[in-house]
């Protein structure tokens, strides 16, 4: 993090609106992406960035250290991307068989809809790291800090992710091969 | 590489998403060359990576995203007016959050204060002083304007607070309280003059007496008594006493009462009272402080209120009550002894009424002057007075024989010299010992030591010297130095029981050993010495051997070890020797103790080492080595005999049954 960037952080943690914006500028795509891992449906995930900015604007105060900002942004879509996950599970059944957890992809090639399927059986965190990977092309480390990683554990993260899906697409890989 | 291919899965992943440093790739490539599996997983991973790669670039928000974000920002968190923005702000800041809170405490306190009334009583006692006593001159004649003036302007200088706080607390007749204040402006210049003037004094006095008509008044004041004590350290207590006589003038007030004392070492202690005006109290105090080392203060108040209304209404009652009786006796009717009980019914209540205003007399002296007891110390209070050196000899003495020495010593006893204590045990074994203590005038203490030296070897001679403060502790530079009585304490032993001065060992080997133990004897006697112990014994093997012990006094210690070689052959000589440090010891005549070993070469060969002896052992060592083996034959058997039969009996029953089968 160079010194330009924690200027603008500390900034918005004091309140500066203009850098807050261009906190948002910069970072609502990686909150996306971290949002859409998790509920694997793109208007619920806009509506989560959404409030964790404004949830992040009004508590940007908490923050101590501001080389912790982006990943304090991180935590915040997560378990907010994580609380709307839960709401909708409890969502009673038949109102759940109607609304769907993908909506969108009932008319998806079989492909789309086997991939969304696996990627639902995949841990939360996975999840995140893949959408984190093939939307914004982050390098490992720079997803290893967004998430809080530990240095090094993302390499098996995203090694287990992959292995899992591969295995529950394994017929329709050879197929396509 | 079994890494590699027990997580395949990681390596993939790394390798797809370019994350693999170049060593690490090409590992990954050799392993996949030689194994199919991993080959196989390698090519799904990358089908899989390109379907995410396709996916999920349709999944990707839109470029308007963004702007889209930050609209929807700007318009559910809108930008605050400056004002509130400003405050907000603020509240952030950990200093302003502390402050707040403490604000708030501070106001619910207030709150309290003010819905259960406690707000002035016990924390502003004192401003309820000077109204009160500014109330109780009102309706005094003699009290001076001035005097109110003076209490008004301390009203208003000791506490900065409003007046109307005062008023408040007397809502019945406000003009009373504020007219006198009003009267004193122009009289200020007068108090002055009314402190310094001791008729002054007495008009205090005077106004002290009349709260007597003054409490008659409907106002709720209040008698407050104020005392103070200070205690100081000085460094002269008359220059002391002078400032603070003057201190009270300044302040109006005086010394009522002044003690000293003096100490054995000249420094003075006493106690100072002085009378001064309530409301100079503290400004007295705090330059009475400045004249020395505070050690300790107390400042207290007592309010009398009560007890003094009380005594003031029984006063008002006996007074009406008096005034009947005096009716009574001017009507004149009735018998005479009624008369004479009404006179003396008079005569009590008289006696009550005067009681009872000296009692408030006392109180309203307390309550007009504050009153203040100053405990002076000189410094170095502690120091002593004088010293006293205290001397302490330690003597002992060996001697041949003890009691005439012990006897001795006790016939020196005379007016300068107390024998304090004197003992002679003789214990079970015959040893004597003895032990005198004694107090000699310090004048003939070094004669009689010297004397008592005389007496006997000196083994140890020990002084000691005190300094002992008188009246204090620590250094004096003129206090003056007295010689005590010199204390001596003598023990005195039998020479026997000397520790030898140097110890001697050696051994004489001799062919007669019983002849030249005897001429060892003389030889010693021959110096002087004397024969401790003397043993002779004879083995079986013809060897002889005698111990003499010996003690010779140090001077003679080389001739007779010098006419020791005449005896035989010396041999073995150990010479041990521990110098003592400290103790004056007379070396020519101190002991030496020699203990010599006389012996003889016995038979070459012993019967017990004899041919036939040696025979005789070795058959019987034999026959005992044999018995021994017998035994332990015996043991063996013992030992295995029962597993033997055991396993004899299984075979035969094996046996038996293989032939029943067959």
């Amino acid at each position: 993090m160079d010194a330009s960037e924690r200027e603008q952080y500390r900034a918005a943690i004091h309140g500066d609106r203009e850098a807050f914006e261009m906190v948002i500028r910069v970072h609502s795509r990686t909150l996306f992406a971290i949002a859409y891992g998790i509920l694997q449906s793109r208007e619920e995930a806009e509506d989560v960035v959404q409030d964790s900015l404004i949830k992040a604007w009004k508590t940007r105060w908490r923050v101590r250290d501001p080389e912790k900002f982006p990943a304090w942004l991180a935590a915040i879509a997560r378990h907010r991307a994580h609380d709307m996950f839960r709401k909708r599970r409890t969502v009673p059944l038949t109102e759940q068989m109607t609304e769907s957890v993908e909506p969108e992809l009932k008319d998806s090639p079989a492909l789309d809809r086997q991939l969304h399927s696996a990627l639902a059986g995949l841990p939360e965190l996975h999840r995140a790291a893949l959408t984190l990977r093939y939307f914004e092309e982050m390098d490992y480390r720079t997803i290893e800090n967004t998430l809080g990683l530990t240095n090094g554990a993302l390499r098996g993260i995203l090694g287990r992710a992959l292995a899992s899906m591969r295995k529950q697409l394994r017929p329709t890989l050879a197929s396509i091969d | 590489m079994a890494t590699i291919h027990e997580e395949i899965d990681n390596w993939l992943a790394g390798d797809i998403h370019g994350e693999l440093s170049d060593i690490e790739r090409s590992a990954l490539h050799t392993h996949l060359v030689e194994c199919a599996a991993c080959r196989k997983s390698h090519q799904e991973t990358k089908t899989m990576n390109k379907i995410l790669e396709e996916t999920f670039t349709q999944e990707k928000p839109d470029p308007a995203f963004e702007q889209r974000m930050l609209s929807g920002f700007r318009s559910r968190s809108p930008q605050r007016s400056g004002l509130v923005k400003l405050l907000v702000d603020l509240m952030r800041l950990r200093a302003v959050q502390i402050t707040a809170v403490a604000a708030i405490l501070f106001a619910i306190v207030q709150v309290g204060r003010m819905i259960t009334g406690e707000n002035a009583t016990a924390l502003r006692g004192r401003e309820h002083y000077l109204e009160d006593v500014q109330v109780s001159e009102v309706p005094a004649p003699a009290s001076p304007p001035g005097q109110a003036g003076s209490l008004a302007k301390s009203d208003q200088l000791a506490a900065g607070r409003p007046k109307d706080m005062a008023l408040r607390q007397s809502p019945p007749s406000p003009p009373a309280t504020v007219e006198p204040a009003k009267v004193a402006q122009p009289g200020t210049s007068k108090t002055e003059a009314f402190a310094a003037s001791p008729e002054s004094f007495a008009n205090a006095e005077e106004a002290g007496q009349s709260p007597v008509e003054s409490s008659a008044s409907p106002l709720v004041n209040r008698k407050l008594i104020r005392n103070a004590t200070v205690e100081l350290e000085i460094v002269r207590f008359d220059d002391a006493v002078q400032k603070i006589t003057a201190l009270a003038n300044e302040e109006r007030g005086y010394v009522s009462t002044t003690n000293s004392e003096k100490q054995a070492n000249g420094k003075l202690r006493g106690q100072v009272v002085v009378k001064v005006l309530p409301e100079n109290l503290d400004r007295l105090l705090q330059k009475v402080r400045s004249l020395g080392e505070l050690k300790n203060q107390t400042l207290g108040t007592e309010d009398v209120t009560k007890a003094y209304f009380d005594t003031d209404a029984r006063l008002k009652n006996a007074h009406v009550m008096e005034q009947r009786l005096i009716d009574m006796l001017k009507t004149k009717t009735g018998k005479v002894s009624d008369l004479l009980q009404v006179e003396k019914e008079l005569g009590r209540v008289r006696e009550e009424i005067e009681k009872m205003q000296g009692e408030l007399k006392y109180w309203d002296s307390q309550v007009q002057f504050a009153t203040v007891t100053i405990f002076l110390s000189e410094k170095d209070m502690e120091e002593p007075a004088a010293f006293l050196l205290k001397e302490r000899t330690q003597l002992a003495l060996y001697a041949p024989d003890v009691e005439k020495i012990y006897n001795d010593i006790k016939g020196l006893a005379s007016p300068k010299v107390q024998i304090t204590n004197a003992q002679l045990d003789r214990d079970y074994s015959g040893r004597v010992s003895a032990r005198v203590s004694m107090l000699i005038a310090p004048e003939d203490s070094d004669a009689v030591v010297a004397r008592v030296k005389g007496f006997g070897r000196v083994e140890n001679f020990q002084v000691q010297t005190e300094r002992i403060a008188q009246g204090g502790s620590g250094i004096s530079e003129n206090a003056k130095t007295k010689r005590d009585k010199v204390e001596l304490n003598v023990t005195i032993s039998r020479e026997e029981q000397e520790q030898a001065f140097q110890q001697t060992s050696l051994r004489i080997r001799t062919s007669s050993v019983d002849k030249k133990a005897k001429e060892l004897r003389n030889l010693t006697e021959k110096q002087s010495g004397r024969v401790r112990s003397s043993t002779f014994s004879r083995d079986p093997d013809g060897r002889e051997m005698a111990s003499v012990s010996l003690r010779v006094p140090m001077k003679n210690y080389s001739t007779l070890m010098q006419s020791l070689n005449s005896l035989g052959k010396v041999e073995d000589v150990s010479v041990q020797r521990q110098d003592r440090t400290g103790s004056q010891i007379d070396e020519a005549s101190a002991p030496a103790d020699i203990s010599i070993q006389v012996y003889s070469q016995g038979n070459i060969v012993s019967s017990e080492t004899g041919l036939i002896a040696t025979l005789r052992r070795t058959l019987a060592q034999s026959a005992g080595a044999i018995m021994w083996s017998l035994r332990m034959i015996g043991v063996a058997i013992a030992f295995l005999a029962p597993w033997a039969v055991a396993l004899l009996g299984a075979i035969w029953i094996v046996k038996r049954i293989r032939r029943a089968r067959r």
